[in-house]
């Protein structure tokens, strides 16, 4: 009955259309719509990669082995669950045109490449006649480089090859995750002589198979596991092709979502704002409703009925928006993907954006409707709310709470990541605290400052309003300094990453990273560097790649929890004597010249995380051979310095005969680098050099990607926020007006009345900058510390850039609201008061 | 004994019932099913036409032909042809008039009137004293008003007369 009344009270009130919703509309829509955007993409990049899965990995499935090829029993099982296998080698190594070298991730592949998809080449020709007699075809990145054009010779080891065609696009590109060099193909058989596929060099083998239609991937993949998990394959197949791709895109999305529900969290300010003016403006209906005989249940519903017809109308033009966008502009989008995605409607992210927009308008409505409680009838005698209760009744208090964690599941399961939400949501409760103790601390302060602005009669105005109860200063602060919190925070993260990159990790990193030496060039190499004064330090390990199958003679896997240690195939050590600089934290290392049974010194971080202790056996394949050895010692592995670092080092005759390769790093002078790689590549073809720079710019490059992302996510958040202030001086312009009339009729000039409200309006700003920075910094450092485990400095050009963004915004959104106070004319406003 | 201030300290007996000890919708209640109320101010709600404001009483009431009895409530008091009307587009007489009609639909036994012609000129506040005494008379309801006015006073069964908030005087008005 209650509800039946209520619904029709309701329609009535929505007669009185959209006036004082309009911030409260654009609130809830930008929320949503920001959200729907980002889920719609991701979504259409998810359906791209499910779409193109066999050709972005080369075939239907395709086992992987790290080191070596395959052996002759999983080739027989690979034969006879697939129509056709190909087989390709991915390493890097220097391509060489005269003294010119550029690191490249080589391709080497047989006559079936590519089994799916196929290969675009400029100037346009099959891949078959472009890759015979020796010839190779590379990114126009690397030809561009090395001056090459169509028709050029280069080198690839002690191999001469003849570049035919630019490489425009491949279809396994996307798979193959984090290249540090431009891509060049070239045929396998064409290898033999290079001396760069030699046993113990680095290089993983990918056989991609032609599976029969109707197979069944989920059965072959067990199938493989059981049988060769122990040997290193690891299987991958259509169903996630673009694996990393996928799983990075899918974490990019969520954690944009997570930004723009920081977005909704402001704009919840401006409906809270919004639905509190609006109900102050329904004082009068509401005790009158309850002269009537309405009841408490009565008014409440009747204007939650109201509100939330608004804010579906509001959630439902952030879907169209959010839906619409991404496929309007699905042209622009595609074009600047670099990984396949099919732009539509999808149902999926606009019911998740529904469902954010729903819960974030109840949680930000519920606390001003419930106090519609505290209105009498008596109202309607005199100006009064009955109680000066601050708190809304316990029911609603419960009703909150519920919402909120209801908001917090809701995310978590939506991201599939409790962590960071977790941290979001952390984040957002914990900047709102602090934005909400901020904004009491600066009205506290506005007012013990006024006192000392006596004869600065604009500034004392100013003081005083941002002191005055029911002011604007807590929901600017609110609403502004949420945003430029989370522009402070990521602002800080990203200058911290950056500034360790591009500054620190330089400074103490080595020049050159060198792989694929052999045993038999490692005194020459020596030899070289030593006799060179440019050369400050350099350090030489034998590196061997192996599987850890076994701890105490259980299953790795199991016994580890699946640390990452014991995931695919790691680089393994073997040393005589204990290397200079080694740190051992328990334990002893080997005497020189030992070979009893193998011994294993353990980094000690990773031993902690895995549960190790010493005396515990653990058993390597390396190359098919099982070692099972006991942990004798811990040490201190750092990585901080890009140096040459190995989880797990065994004594010296434990290894003996296996085939490897050695790797190392070479600290030099910068002037020098050139000429010591020239040498040396002249000197040892097969030698794979990897500048560290070139390295350190490519991470660069990316979190640069990852931080503007970020910051497009957090500028909804800003946009928001401003839309909030723009409704606060809204709200505020029938308050600026009659004070303005008042000052004009004691003598103050429009000039000084407008410098007054400019005042105002820039202090707050100030204020609300000044307090998102240090919570933007608290934010910052928190990250830096805890989750990036590094060193954490504050970034002033981003800092001074959030204050004045700040004053900025606070000045623009008041004074626009300005002019209109200051034109009125005095006489008609105060009459109209009396 | 409206029911909408709370007392500090005393009782209020109204219609028998002690007002002091009901909440706030146990007093909502009690003002829906036996008082109306007339105000300065008119208090009609902006939103309503005529017709809806007269009705919303009688609705919170549950009556079934709320909308037909508040349209002869309407026609009494001579707005038959304002019913669909807002409140910003009529006079303020004929707002008066529909608040009238609002407080006397649901067949109060209290009208209970704040200044009724506070806000009116001379001929629209006379129009409404009539209309309110005529209301009183026909549906038998005790009317209790407020007023500065010594002549409307003049027209009640009893005048009580108050300064500085205690009773000073009261007397039966002359026959």
């Amino acid at each position: 009955m209650s509800i039946r009344i209520a619904s029709r009270f309701a329609m009535r009130e929505l007669r009185g259309g959209l006036r004082g919703f309009r911030v409260f509309l654009a609130c809830l829509a930008l929320g949503v719509a920001a959200i729907a955007a980002v889920g719609t993409v991701r979504a259409g990049i998810e359906a791209g990669l499910k779409r193109d899965g066999a050709a972005l990995l080369g075939g239907d499935a395709e086992v992987e082995f790290t080191y070596r090829f395959a052996r002759d029993t999983e080739l027989e099982w690979l034969n006879s669950i697939a129509d056709h296998v190909s087989e390709t080698v991915d390493f890097r190594s220097m391509a060489v045109v005269g003294d010119e070298r550029g690191l490249t991730q080589i391709r080497a592949v047989d006559d079936l490449y590519p089994l799916i998809g196929s290969v675009i080449l400029d100037p346009p020709m099959p891949l078959a006649d472009a890759l015979a007699d020796y010839g190779g075809v590379m990114e126009r990145v690397l030809a561009d480089r090395l001056g090459l054009k169509p028709g050029d010779g280069f080198r690839l080891g002690t191999q001469d090859f003849t570049l035919r065609a630019i490489l425009d696009r491949y279809p396994d590109n996307a798979a193959g995750g984090f290249g540090l060099g431009p891509r060049t193909i070239v045929l396998t058989d064409a290898l033999s002589n290079s001396g760069l596929l030699n046993e113990g060099t680095l290089f993983s083998t990918n056989y991609r198979l032609d599976l029969p239609d109707g197979a069944n991937l989920p059965v072959l993949r067990r199938d493989a596991m059981r049988q060769f998990r122990d040997d290193g394959l690891r299987w991958r197949d259509s169903r996630r092709g673009a694996g990393g791709t996928a799983q990075f895109v899918n974490r990019i999305g969520a954690f944009l979502i997570l930004v723009g529900l920081s977005g909704l969290a402001v704009g919840g300010v401006g409906v809270s704002a919004a639905v509190r003016a609006y109900l102050a403006g329904k004082t009068n209906v509401i005790a009158t409703l309850k002269t009537l005989g309405a009841t408490r249940a009565t008014i409440f519903q009747t204007y939650f009925i109201q509100i939330g017809v608004l804010a579906l109308f509001g959630i439902c033009i952030g879907l169209v928006l959010g839906a619409g966008l991404p496929v309007l502009f699905a042209p622009v989008i595609e074009a600047r993907l670099p990984i396949p995605a099919v732009f539509k409607v999808y149902s999926q992210p606009l019911i998740e954006a529904a469902i954010y927009g729903v819960l974030a308008a109840l949680i930000f409505t519920l606390w001003p409707l419930a106090k519609t409680e505290d209105i009498r009838a008596a109202t309607l005698f005199r100006d009064a709310f009955g109680s000066a209760r601050t708190l809304p009744p316990r029911k609603y208090l419960s009703t909150l709470t519920a919402l909120v964690i209801l908001l917090v599941a809701a995310a978590i399961k939506f991201s599939g990541t409790a962590f960071l939400t977790l941290w979001t949501a952390g984040g957002i409760a914990g900047s709102l605290f602090i934005l909400v103790i901020a904004a009491i601390i600066i009205r506290w302060v506005a007012r013990r400052l006024r006192t000392t602005a006596r004869g600065r009669p604009a500034l004392r105005l100013a003081l005083g309003s941002i002191g005055a109860q029911g002011g604007e200063a807590t929901s600017v602060v609110l609403s502004l300094g949420l945003g430029l919190t989370v522009l402070a925070s990521v602002g800080q993260i990203d200058g911290n990453l950056q500034q360790s990159f591009s500054d620190e990790l330089p400074a103490v990193a080595p020049s050159y990273f060198l792989v694929d030496i052999q045993p038999d060039q490692i005194d020459g190499f020596n030899a070289r560097l030593d006799s060179d004064p440019a050369v400050s330090k350099a350090e030489t390990a034998p590196m061997l790649r192996g599987v850890i199958t076994q701890i105490n003679g259980q299953s790795a896997q199991r016994a580890a929890g699946g640390h990452w240690v014991v995931q695919g195939d790691r680089g393994i050590t073997y040393a005589g004597a204990q290397p200079s600089g080694t740190e051992i934290t328990a334990g002893e290392w080997w005497p020189e010249g030992y070979d009893g049974p193998p011994q294993i010194s353990f980094s000690q971080e990773e031993a902690t995380e895995m549960g190790l202790e010493l005396g515990d056996t653990m058993t390597v394949n390396v190359l098919g051979r099982d070692i099972t050895g006991t942990i004798t010692s811990f040490r201190n592995v750092t990585w901080e310095d890009a140096g040459i670092g190995f989880v797990l080092a065994l004594n010296q005759a434990a290894l003996a005969g296996a085939p490897h390769s050695w790797i190392a790093t070479v600290y030099a002078e910068e002037q020098a680098e050139a000429a010591i790689l020239r040498d040396l590549a002249t000197a040892y073809p097969n030698i794979t050099a990897i500048r560290i720079r070139d390295a350190i710019d490519q991470v660069i490059e990316l979190i640069g990607g990852i931080a503007a992302a970020t910051r497009y996510g957090a500028l909804i958040t800003l946009v928001t926020g401003f839309l909030v202030l723009i409704g606060a001086a809204a709200a505020g312009e029938r308050a600026r007006t009659f004070e303005a009339a008042v000052l004009k009729t004691l003598g103050a000039s429009r000039r000084r009345i407008l410098i007054s409200f400019a005042l105002r309006s820039a202090l707050l700003g100030f204020a609300a900058g000044i307090v998102a920075l240090g919570a933007g910094i608290l934010g910052g450092w928190a990250v830096m510390t805890y989750i990036m485990e590094t060193s954490f400095s504050v970034i002033w050009p981003n800092a001074l850039l959030i204050i004045i963004g700040g004053v900025l915004a606070s000045t623009l959104a008041g004074l626009g609201f300005a002019w209109r106070s200051l034109a009125a004319k005095p006489a008609q406003i105060l009459r109209a008061r009396e | 004994m409206g029911g909408l201030e709370q007392a500090t300290s005393g009782s209020i007996v109204a219609l028998g019932q002690e007002l002091t000890t009901m909440n706030e919708d146990q007093l909502a209640r009690f003002r829906r099913d036996n008082m109306g109320v007339v105000f300065q101010s008119f208090h009609l709600i902006p939103t309503m036409t005529a017709l809806e404001n007269v009705a919303t009483p009688l609705e919170l009431a549950g009556v079934a032909d709320a909308f037909a009895r508040a349209e002869a409530e309407l026609q009494a008091v001579g707005l038959g042809d304002r019913i669909n009307h807002y409140p910003s587009q009529m006079s303020g007489g004929e707002q008066q008039r529909v608040a009238l009609a609002r407080a006397s639909a649901p067949r109060p036994r209290i009208l209970l009137a704040d200044e009724p012609t506070g806000n009116l000129d001379e001929t629209n506040g006379q129009a409404i004293m009539d209309l309110l005494f005529d209301l009183r008379d026909k549906h038998g309801a005790t009317l209790i008003m407020v007023t500065h006015a010594p002549e409307l006073a003049a027209r009640c069964d009893r005048v009580v007369r108050l300064r500085d908030g205690r009773i000073e005087t009261q007397a039966q008005a002359a026959e």
